[in-house]
This record gives C-alpha cells, sequence and structure tokens, in this order.
C-alpha cells in the first residue's frame, strides 16, 4: 500500500513537473518578445554588422522624412489649385446653362439634331505621368482633334448665341479637365504621404529601437563573457594558490621531519641522499 | 375683288377664324408676364399659369418640376389647338394650314436624315420630332440606308418632294452639309408659300406676304451675318437667300458681296423698314441683339395682321405668337431655375 501511494504521488509528481516545465517556457518566452531584439549569436562581428544597420536605418529614416516633406508640400499647392478650380466651375457652369438658355430662345431647340449628328469626338484628353518626389502623378491635358463639324448649326437663326454658347460650353469642358487632373494627383499623393509616413515611422519607432536593443543586448553578452572570463581566471589562480601553500606546508612538514631525523642520525653519518635512494622527491612547483 | 371675300369667306372658314381669335385673346399681356417674372420658383411659375388660359396643364405632373417638362406641356397645347383647327379646316384654309406644317416638317426631315446616316433607330428619333410635323411617310424614312435610297422611295412621296426637286439632287444630299441641305428646303418652302398666297389674292395676300417678305429678309440677314468667318462660300451663300423679300433682287446682290457686319447693316439700312432694327443693337451686355429686334418686329406683323378680317393670316399669326409665349415663358422659366435673374426681362412682350 504504501507503494501504491508512493506511486501516485511519483505520477503526480511527473504531472506537476511537465506543468511547471511549460509554465518556465511560457513565461521564458514572454520575457524574451518583450525584449523583442533580433535573435542573433552574440559575437563582436555580429556587433559591427549591427552597428552598421542601425547607421543604414538612420539615414533610410532622415531620407523618407525629406520625401514625405516634398510630397506634403506638393500636396499643399495641389489642395490650393482645387479649391480655386472648383470655386471657378461653379460660375463657368452657371454661365454655360445660361447661355444655354440664351441660345434656345434665339435658335429654337436644336439639341435634337446635335445629337443626332454627333461622330467623333472633337475635344480629347491625353493623360502624362509627371515625377514629383519619386512618385508618378497622372496629369490629363486636353487637345482639339479635327475642325468644328456644327460651324453652321443655326445658320438661319440663333448662330451668334449658339457660338457663345460654343466657347462658354468649351471652357467649361477644359476647366473640368484641369480639375480631374489636379483630383487624381491628390488622391495619390494621398496614397503615397500615407505609405511614406507609415513607413517613416516604422523606422523611428520599431525598426531602430530593435536594432538599438539588439546591440545593447550583445554587448552585454559580451561583458558578461568577459566578466566571467575574468572571474575564471581569478578562480583558477586562487585554487593554485591554495594548492601551492598546501604543497609548502607539505615541504616544510618533510623538511621538519627530515631535520629530526638529521638530528637522529647526525651522529653516526652524514647522510648524503644519493640519487639511488629509494626516497620520495618532492615535486618540482613553477 | 374684295367682296367675293367678304362674303364666302365665313362660309367656310368662319367659325374657325372665331376661335382662332378666341385663343389669341387667351395669349399672356403685360400683367401676366410681370407676375411670371415676380415668382421665386417654378411652382409659383405654375401657380400663375393657373390663373391665365393655360389652366391646370400642369397639375399632373410630378413634382419637382423641370424647365423641359414645363416646355413640353406648352407646346402640347398649342399642337392640340392646331390639329382641331386643322381638322375642321377644308379647301383652302386646309391647304394654307398644311403650310404652316411644312416648315415643321423640314425640321423633322432633317433630324430623322442625320439620324439614319448615323444609324440610329427610329423609335429614337420619332419621339424628338415636333408633333406639328408629323407626316404619314415619316416612319419610312428611317427604312432608306443611303441617302440614295432616302431620295428616291421616300422624299419623292411625301409632302415635301417639290421643296426637294426643285434644288437638291441625290448627290447633294450625300455631299451638302445638314444645315445647308435645311436652309435650302426652307428657301423653297418659303418661296411657294409666298406664291401661294399672292394667287389666292384678297386679303389673305396682302397680310401674309408682308409677313413672309419679312421672314425671306430676315433669313438672307442672319444667313449672311452668321456665315462670316466660316467655311460657307459667298456663292453658296447666295443660294440659300429667299427670293421673296422686299431685298430681293438688288439687295440680295449686295448682301451676297458683304464680308463683314458694317456691310450687312449698311445695305439693310437702304430699306426703309429694316433700319430702325439696326440701331441700338450691338454684343454689349444690355443692348438688345439684331434677333431680339427681328423678333419684336415680326410679333408686331403678326399682331396688325388681327386687324384685317376674312383672311387666313390670322391662322398663321396665331401659331407664330403662340410660340413666342412659349419662348417667352420657357426663358423667365430658365432664369428662374437657375437665379440668373439678370436679363429676365429680356422677353418679346407680346401684347
Amino acid at each position: 500500500m504504501w507503494r501504491n501511494v508512493k506511486c501516485k504521488y511519483c505520477f503526480l509528481g511527473q504531472i506537476i513537473d511537465y506543468y511547471l516545465l511549460l509554465l518556465y517556457i511560457v513565461l521564458l518566452h514572454l520575457k524574451m518578445s518583450s525584449h523583442d531584439r533580433i535573435d542573433i549569436f552574440p559575437s563582436r562581428m555580429n556587433l559591427t554588422i549591427m552597428k552598421t544597420r542601425l547607421k543604414g536605418a538612420h539615414k533610410g529614416h532622415s531620407l523618407l522624412k525629406k520625401k514625405a516633406d516634398a510630397l506634403k508640400m506638393k500636396f499643399h499647392s495641389i489642395l490650393r489649385k482645387i479649391i480655386e478650380a472648383k470655386q471657378l466651375m461653379g460660375e463657368i457652369m452657371k454661365e454655360a446653362a445660361f447661355s444655354l438658355a440664351e441660345a434656345k430662345f434665339s435658335g429654337g431647340d436644336f439639341s435634337h439634331v446635335v445629337l443626332q449628328n454627333v461622330g467623333k469626338a472633337q475635344m480629347k484628353v491625353r493623360s502624362k505621368t509627371e515625377n514629383v518626389a519619386g512618385v508618378k502623378l497622372p496629369v490629363f491635358e486636353h487637345y482639339e482633334d479635327g475642325s468644328d463639324s456644327y460651324e453652321l448649326t443655326g445658320l438661319s437663326r440663333g448662330g451668334e448665341q449658339l457660338s457663345r454658347l460654343k466657347k462658354n460650353y468649351s471652357k467649361a469642358v477644359k476647366l473640368l479637365v484641369e480639375l480631374a487632373s489636379l483630383q487624381t494627383s491628390f488622391v495619390t499623393l494621398d496614397e503615397s504621404i500615407k505609405i511614406t509616413n507609415r513607413r517613416v515611422n516604422a523606422i523611428e519607432h520599431v525598426i531602430i529601437p530593435k536594432i538599438e536593443r539588439t546591440i545593447s543586448y550583445i554587448i552585454t553578452e559580451l561583458d558578461e563573457g568577459e566578466r566571467e572570463e575574468f572571474f575564471r581566471l581569478k578562480k583558477i589562480q586562487q585554487k593554485k594558490e591554495v594548492i601551492r601553500e598546501a604543497q609548502e606546508k607539505v615541504r616544510k612538514d618533510w623538511e621538519k621531519e627530515k631535520e629530526a631525523r638529521e638530528v637522529f642520525a647526525s651522529i653516526p653519518s652524514n647522510h648524503v641522499p644519493s640519487m639511488l635512494d629509494d626516497k620520495e622527491d618532492e615535486d618540482l612547483l613553477f | 375683288m374684295g367682296d367675293i371675300y367678304d362674303m364666302f369667306f365665313n362660309m367656310d372658314s368662319g367659325y374657325l377664324e372665331g376661335l382662332v381669335r378666341g385663343f389669341k385673346n387667351g395669349i399672356l399681356n403685360k400683367e401676366d408676364y410681370r407676375h411670371l417674372t415676380q415668382c421665386d420658383t417654378l411652382e409659383d411659375l405654375k401657380l400663375h399659369l393657373q390663373g391665365t388660359g393655360y389652366g391646370h396643364f400642369l397639375a399632373n405632373e410630378p413634382s419637382p418640376l423641370t424647365v423641359s417638362v414645363i416646355d413640353e406641356k406648352l407646346r402640347e397645347k398649342l399642337v392640340v389647338e392646331f390639329e382641331y383647327l386643322r381638322n375642321h379646316a377644308y379647301k383652302d384654309l386646309a391647304t394654307f394650314l398644311d403650310f404652316i406644317k411644312y416648315s415643321y416638317m423640314i425640321d423633322n426631315i432633317i433630324l430623322l436624315i442625320t439620324g439614319t446616316l448615323h444609324q440610329r433607330q427610329l423609335s429614337e428619333l420619332l419621339p424628338k420630332c415636333h408633333p406639328l410635323g408629323i407626316f404619314d411617310q415619316m416612319e419610312t424614312v428611317t427604312i432608306a440606308n443611303t441617302t440614295a435610297d432616302l431620295y428616291n422611295a421616300i422624299l419623292v412621296d411625301s409632302p415635301l418632294a417639290p421643296f426637294f426637286k426643285e434644288c437638291i439632287s441625290e448627290e447633294d444630299l450625300n455631299e451638302m452639309n445638314i444645315e445647308i441641305i435645311r436652309n435650302t428646303l426652307y428657301k423653297a418652302y418659303l418661296e411657294a408659300f409666298y406664291d401661294w398666297c399672292q394667287r389666292t389674292g384678297g386679303p389673305t395676300a396682302d397680310v401674309m406676304c408682308e409677313i413672309l417678305a419679312f421672314e425671306a429678309d430676315r433669313r438672307s440677314i442672319i444667313i449672311t451675318i452668321n456665315s462670316f468667318g466660316t467655311e460657307l462660300s459667298k456663292e453658296d451663300r447666295a443660294k440659300l437667300y429667299p427670293r421673296r423679300g422686299k431685298l430681293f433682287p438688288d439687295g440680295l446682290i449686295e448682301l451676297s458681296k458683304a464680308d463683314e457686319y458694317e456691310s450687312v447693316k449698311r445695305v439693310s439700312e437702304l430699306y426703309a423698314e429694316y433700319r430702325p432694327l439696326f440701331d441700338g443693337t450691338g454684343n454689349n451686355p444690355g443692348d438688345k441683339t439684331l434677333e431680339d429686334k427681328f423678333f419684336e418686329h415680326e410679333v408686331t406683323l403678326n399682331v396688325n395682321s388681327f386687324m384685317q378680317q376674312f383672311q387666313y393670316g390670322v391662322f398663321y399669326s396665331y401659331v407664330k405668337l403662340k410660340e413666342q409665349e412659349c419662348r417667352n415663358i420657357i426663358w423667365i422659366a430658365e432664369c428662374i431655375a437657375q437665379r440668373h435673374r439678370a436679363k429676365i426681362d429680356s422677353y418679346i412682350p407680346i401684347m
């Protein structure tokens, strides 16, 4: 019965040990992740590698910050242009719509004939890319293709109002193209500013501290190694000192004994120790 | 000669003339226009129109009201009245009313030709035609694939055939700009109308020939002015002048040589009726344009036609005045809707 209980406790003990081990590993892992450094072997070469990487990270950070500033400046200028263009747009569209009403008054309802007669576009849009601090922004420009196929519309009535109408609406279309290109660049710039800022912050708050922590870890490890080495040497010296003292003591004892024996046996002869004697020699100590 | 017209006119057309004079009394006057210009929204406009002869024509329209809906409904009223007149007319009055319809038919045919040449569907084009200009063969226009088919098969049977025959051949239809076709047709129409009125004689001829002569001259002058700076050559331009106005023949020759606005003005000022129209016009804001002055003159002539009795001119004048009224109401509605009240008083007052 005692053996059964012992076995049961043995088994329980094993389970408890197992869980304790798990707990230890988990805690260790937590401790490690809050340190959050790069896992490399702490050697001197790795220290130099890490230091170079830190320098690179600082340089990258400053360059990206400059890029973010340049993009922000362009962003603000585009924003100002958009506001101006939109205000102008409101006025021009109002005038164009009114000139349509005037043309309809004098010239009757010409809209159906114009719509039916439409062939290909007279005003077209081309897109180009503009490079701002490494970001490619799309820019639209308009160009006229072909001649005015509606020159003679309103020949017998309303012609003057119609030509004014054409001018007003072509102004409106040109402004629309400009506004479209400004707005697309606005959106693209916004995206790239967000990305660049994210990268700057990532370098500043994650990468550089990580590398710094790694460097300090390597340094502490190296220091600790040195201290261990130093301590080990000291210990060895201490131990050798003790051994030497012990041997010194033995030799002194032996000499004392030798003296006593000499006094005891000094009368008969001068005992000259010879090399062939079966005596113990003392050890040589350096 | 005058007796015959007085005696027999009322037999055939007296009822309809009375009807037209009644319609004419319903045309908006200065008071009505003053009320309309003071409206702030299209709903107010609708309210004011309810008090006039238009009544509740906009009653069933869903809100919000738009200008195009008002336009449609105004035109619908005129169309209904005209169709009634046409259906009750016979003999000469019927021919006369048909002549009025031809000008709308010309617009519709031009629209259909353009649409067919660009392969549009008939169902798309038909709703865009002016309702007064619908004729039987209209739907067959779109069956033709080329202008040759169009010409041979369809246009020769339509009521506009004589106008086509006179001046446009098959090749011309292909090459000519659609606007030139339109103006050539209109020239033929105007000349035919004028000749018919002249043949009818009597007070009809007195009234209508005056109005049509002014229309012819007005077209010649406007075509000349609008063709400056376009690809239209002087010879082509001269072919578009209707030859029934006061400017024919000398004025037209001078006009065909004109190169700029000043020369046109000089030619027109030789004719007493047209000189005051050119005074005070210009492109500065606040000035009336030449077209506005022409509209005013036309309105004066049309109102004066009601002074004479026993003639068909009242029907023509009524249609034109009603159209002008539609244009005025739409103009005021646009100014209100676009909140651009600066030029709201630029309508043409009628009575």
